[in-house]
């Protein structure tokens, strides 16, 4: 089956860092390197002349920020996605930028690990996007699992472990009908404060346990767990 | 020329007065003189009639004694106050007149005899020998039925008029004393109103009302008076916005307070005579704002209050942009401090020819971050907290300590019953009071650990530290406003907004001590609050 390649933007004013990222581009067989733009304006010109379907955006520019591009509507248009690569300590523009829509973002200093597998990722998506015409919830759910957002996909393992679950409820199978606090429950299992809370907490979601606010002095209440009546 | 209100108030008065008296004079004088007419043709007629009924006279007349008649008569005119009395015969002739006796024998002026000749009795008002006079003639009979003379009594006109005269000046003294007693009245009736209202013009007093009205709509606060009994006099349009009270003002008027506004401690008689407030954080109708309140005396005597409020998300946003300005400065400054640092170390190594050391150095600085970031972007969907959380983090980083997130950390959708900026002050302060009480305590510092977890029921948010810990003193306190164990910056107003948000929530603080030391803080907001919209309050418009 013949792939078609997919066209990169990148957008950096560094020239030796816009150089390795090409080589890491030109390296990958799906990948082709459309132009290399130094300034906003310059990415400008290159999105509406070569219309690529991906961009490697630098966020410090000469001439502004990469993080206003990402709104633009010349972006929608060319139907172009966006990975955003910023300096560590500015996170909150990192979030900014996830929240609009980009691909994935990356940190300076750059991962070349974690860039190879972004770059991989969108691949795949590229191409389910592609290959699927019939579009159902099904294809759109493992879409938007290629999405940054969900790139740590370890949803189910909140920080639930069985064997320590299984204590703390073994704790209120032997005393059903006692109210214990989180710190009873820290003396019964040695686990620490902020653990036992997860997992209390995990329990009350799952209807193991109930939840009663016990109020002494003003202010100063204490939050009882108790077993659920089956 | 420009008349003060007061003169032009007070010639009004006067002149309206001045015209009604002297159109009351004028009917006053005509009604008198008519009445003055009558009455006096009344008593002319009586008197004639009278006369002409002494059978004496009737006799002496029928015989023309005018001896006797003059002698009879004389004696009657000396009682009577008729100008004159005339007796005339059948003929037309004097028989007697009471003030020129000569006239006696020649005939009587006047020309009005012929009635009276044929037995009627006749009031006129004729130019007789003494001038123009109201008279009354009365036949005289004899005992056969015939008439034989005429009895005639008269009133000079112009002693009529003297009497009416007489009669209107004293009227008219007791007019001018009314209008002298008028000015006096008018003089201290201005003069009052003008102190009443402060010497100003009524043109003035219209600027001024306007001036207000305009005033209070264009203000950002909205604004409410009330009066003694807690009703409301005035409410801006700013306040009925913010409130979102649909109906105009003016029907909002009078009403209690408490109908508008959900009773609250603010609004309390006993709280509000105890003293003013500023600036205090209440809820008003579902909506957090800051108010003021301050009470109004006249002359003495409590008139009423008048309370102030602005939305407090506005004052909230203010405060967040001016501390990202601050926090972009600070960031600047650690970042090329870092930078420095960083290729110090990296030119270190590769001048070593330690290569591999210096890519796994490189990868290092990123790696934590790259990972936080991805935790955080992919548990919490609110991107204002995705930067706090991610901001907070890395300055705890630069100051030694690290932000550890709980596994089970979710907020995957907005929490209705706590507004954004609510919740992220309440977040961004937990974290800072445990960093810095982390911070207090010698290196290497244990880690803040952190959980925001929403389930169904209730949002927990719990920040736990290994700090120096609450001290016994201020344990019970700790919420109360001004409170604090910080050295500098804001005093001792976190906890306190955190509780009162917190607790407007309807939700509930857990403090507890960590192990081995430092302290946790556990907060449960139940998810079931209402949820709360916020029209836009765009005030410029």
């Amino acid at each position: 089956m013949q792939h078609e390649l997919i066209d990169v933007l990148i957008v950096e004013d560094e020239n030796e860092l816009a150089q390795l990222h090409a080589e890491l581009i030109s390296k990958h067989p799906r990948l082709r390197l459309v132009g290399i733009a130094s300034s906003l304006a310059a990415a400008l010109a290159e999105l509406e002349s070569k219309q690529p379907q991906l961009m490697l955006l630098d966020n410090y520019l000469p001439d502004g920020k990469g993080i206003t591009l990402i709104n633009n509507p010349m972006l929608a248009r060319a139907n172009c996605s966006v990975i955003f690569i910023t300096a560590a300590s500015d996170m909150d523009t990192c979030s900014q930028a996830i929240r609009n829509g980009a691909f994935d973002y990356i940190l300076k200093p750059v991962s070349w690990k974690r860039l190879s597998q972004s770059l991989e990722r969108f691949v795949q998506f590229a191409e389910q996007q592609r290959v699927w015409k019939i579009v159902d919830q099904q294809n759109v759910d493992s879409l938007y699992q290629l999405q940054a957002k969900n790139y740590r996909q370890d949803n189910g393992s909140k920080g639930i472990e069985e064997n320590t679950l299984a204590r703390v409820q073994s704790l209120f199978n032997d005393k059903a009908t006692h109210c214990f606090s989180v710190d009873e429950v820290v003396s019964e299992t040695g686990l620490s404060k902020t653990t036992t809370r997860r997992y209390l907490e995990h329990c009350v979601e799952a209807g193991f346990l109930t939840v009663e606010m016990l109020y002494g002095k003003i202010g100063h209440p204490r939050r009882m767990y108790k077993r659920s009546a089956v | 020329m420009k008349v003060s209100f007061q003169i032009k108030l007070f010639i009004s008065l006067v002149v309206f007065f001045s015209v009604l008296f002297a159109l009351l004079g004028r009917y006053y004088y005509a009604d008198v003189g008519k009445q003055l007419y009558q009455e006096m043709s009344t008593r002319a007629k009586i008197q004639a009639e009278e006369i002409a009924l002494i059978p004496t006279l009737r006799n002496e007349v029928e015989q023309k004694n005018i001896n006797a008649i003059h002698d009879f008569m004389q004696k009657i005119s000396a009682h009577s106050d008729a100008s004159f009395i005339v007796i005339g015969d059948n003929k037309g002739r004097h028989l007697f007149h009471s003030v020129f006796a000569d006239r006696v024998g020649t005939t009587l002026v006047g020309g009005d005899n012929e009635a009276v000749l044929q037995g009627k009795s006749t009031t006129t008002i004729r130019k007789g020998g003494l001038g123009i006079s109201l008279r009354s003639k009365a036949p005289i009979f004899n005992a056969a039925g015939q008439v034989v003379g005429i009895v005639s009594v008269g009133y000079l006109t112009s002693y009529l008029d003297t009497i009416t005269v007489s009669k209107v000046v004293n009227i008219l003294i007791a007019a001018v004393l009314l209008l002298i007693a008028l000015f006096i009245f008018s003089w201290f009736f201005t003069r009052s109103i003008k102190k009443q209202i402060f010497s100003l013009e009524p043109r003035e007093i219209g600027l001024l009302v306007r001036q207000q009205k305009a005033m209070m709509e264009s203000i950002y606060e909205g604004v409410i008076a009330i009066d003694d009994r807690r009703r409301i006099e005035v409410i801006n349009q700013a306040a009925r916005k913010l409130l979102g009270l649909s109906q105009p003002a003016r029907e909002l008027r009078g009403q209690l307070i408490s109908k508008v506004i959900d009773p609250v401690p603010f609004f309390d008689t006993q709280t509000m005579l105890a003293k003013d407030t500023h600036d205090e954080i209440c809820r008003f109708n579902d909506l957090t704002v800051i108010a003021s309140r301050v009470h109004i005396m006249l002359e003495g005597s409590l008139q009423g209050w008048v309370i102030t409020f602005r939305d407090r998300n506005e004052i909230d946003s203010l405060s967040a942009q001016l501390s990202q300005v601050k926090r972009y400065v600070d960031n600047l400054r650690i970042m090329r401090h870092e930078q420095l640092n960083r290729m110090t170390t990296l030119s270190g190594l590769l001048h070593m020819g330690r290569y591999e050391e210096a890519i796994g150095y490189i990868q290092a600085q990123s790696e934590h971050a790259q990972e936080l970031l991805d935790f955080i972007s992919s548990r919490f969907s609110s991107p204002t907290l995705c930067g706090l959380l991610l901001g907070k983090a890395a300055r705890a980083r630069e100051k030694g300590v690290e932000l550890c997130f709980d596994p089970a950390c979710q907020l995957d959708r907005p929490f209705l019953p706590l507004g954004e900026q609510e919740l992220i002050s309440i977040i961004g302060n937990l974290l800072d009071n445990a960093i810095e009480a982390t911070q207090r305590l010698p290196l290497p510092h244990a880690p803040v650990e952190v959980l925001i977890k929403l389930s169904d029921q209730e949002l927990i948010i719990e920040v736990a530290d290994q700090g120096v810990g609450i001290t016994p003193e201020i344990r019970d306190r700790i919420f109360e406003r001004g409170i604090t164990t910080k050295t500098r910056g804001d005093h001792g107003i976190g906890l306190y907004l955190i509780e009162s948000y917190v607790t407007q929530a309807g939700g509930a603080i857990e403090v507890a001590d960590n192990t081995p030391r430092g302290a946790i803080f556990s907060l449960f907001i139940p998810a079931t609050g209402i949820a709360r919209q916020l029209e836009d309050t765009d005030y410029a418009t």
